[in-house]
């Protein structure tokens, strides 16, 4: 089956190398996990988390300073 | 805990947010719920620093509280029927040049239809940059678990995206013709 051999040939292949459309399934499907994932990741840190975060750190600083006292 | 410590704690957390962020979407399927999920993980986070041990890894400690939140609360709430081609197909069309891509939109439906073991198996391992042992200590389970679950979620997704034609799929209309006569359709 040289159609599986052409697979067997692309698996080889590094992930780099892999042009759009010319991957074996597997790697299209890693590829496309990932570009998803990455996608989302790229969006950053939305300010409620750093909001959040400060407000946390207030809260405990507040509460060591009564502490003190 | 001396303040530099806390200072460390804080931006490690800081650090792993995008990548917690990234799972929470993958679980849940949908931004707003994600965001709420990564909330929640923050402030048990926060309210349980003293328990995390300086010098291990964070990130997998924030993943397993992210993901024992998130079942803890689907047992309470049971899962909602989710829209969630509506929300990504909304959510991507803001950026068509960088996530419009329908190819992204129908393997994010191909996700949504694996079991939720399988799916976070596989976005552990192939997404978020964990090792099959540390995939199978956030959740809980035998290395060998994992290791199967991922395997089947990738058949599962080359079954889903497979019968979905490749034809449909980015601009490279030359490669799918060469497809095409290679399968002989």
């Amino acid at each position: 089956m040289s159609d599986d051999n052409r697979k067997k040939q692309d698996m080889t292949i590094s992930h780099q190398d892999i042009r759009p459309g010319s991957m074996p399934p597997n790697a299209s499907i890693s590829r496309k996990l990932r570009e998803f994932y990455d996608a989302v990741q790229e969006e950053g840190i939305p300010d409620r988390f750093l909001d959040l975060l400060e407000k946390l750190e207030d809260a405990e600083r507040n509460a060591k300073s009564v502490k003190v006292k | 805990m001396t303040e530099n410590d806390d200072r460390g704690f804080k931006r490690d957390l800081l650090a792993s947010l995008p990548n917690l962020r990234a799972f929470a979407v993958s679980l849940t399927g949908r931004h707003d719920k994600a965001d709420d999920l990564v909330q929640d993980t923050i402030m048990k986070a926060w309210a349980n620093q003293t328990s995390f041990t300086a010098g291990t890894n964070m990130r997998a400690w924030l993943f397993t509280i992210l993901r024992n939140e998130f079942y803890s609360q689907m047992r309470k709430r049971g899962r909602e029927v989710q829209d969630t081609d509506g929300l990504f197909s909304e959510r991507f069309s803001v950026h068509p040049e960088q996530y419009g891509r329908l190819d992204l939109q129908d393997f994010r439906k191909a996700l949504d239809k694996l079991p939720d073991d399988q799916r976070e198996a596989i976005i552990l391992v192939g997404a978020a940059g964990f090792a099959y042992e540390e995939a199978a200590t956030i959740c809980g389970c035998a290395v060998g678990t994992i290791k199967s679950r991922v395997s089947r979620a990738r058949t599962r997704l080359q079954e889903l995206l497979g019968v979905s034609g490749e034809g449909d799929f980015g601009p490279d209309a030359g490669h799918a013709a060469i497809t095409a006569r290679a399968f002989g359709s």
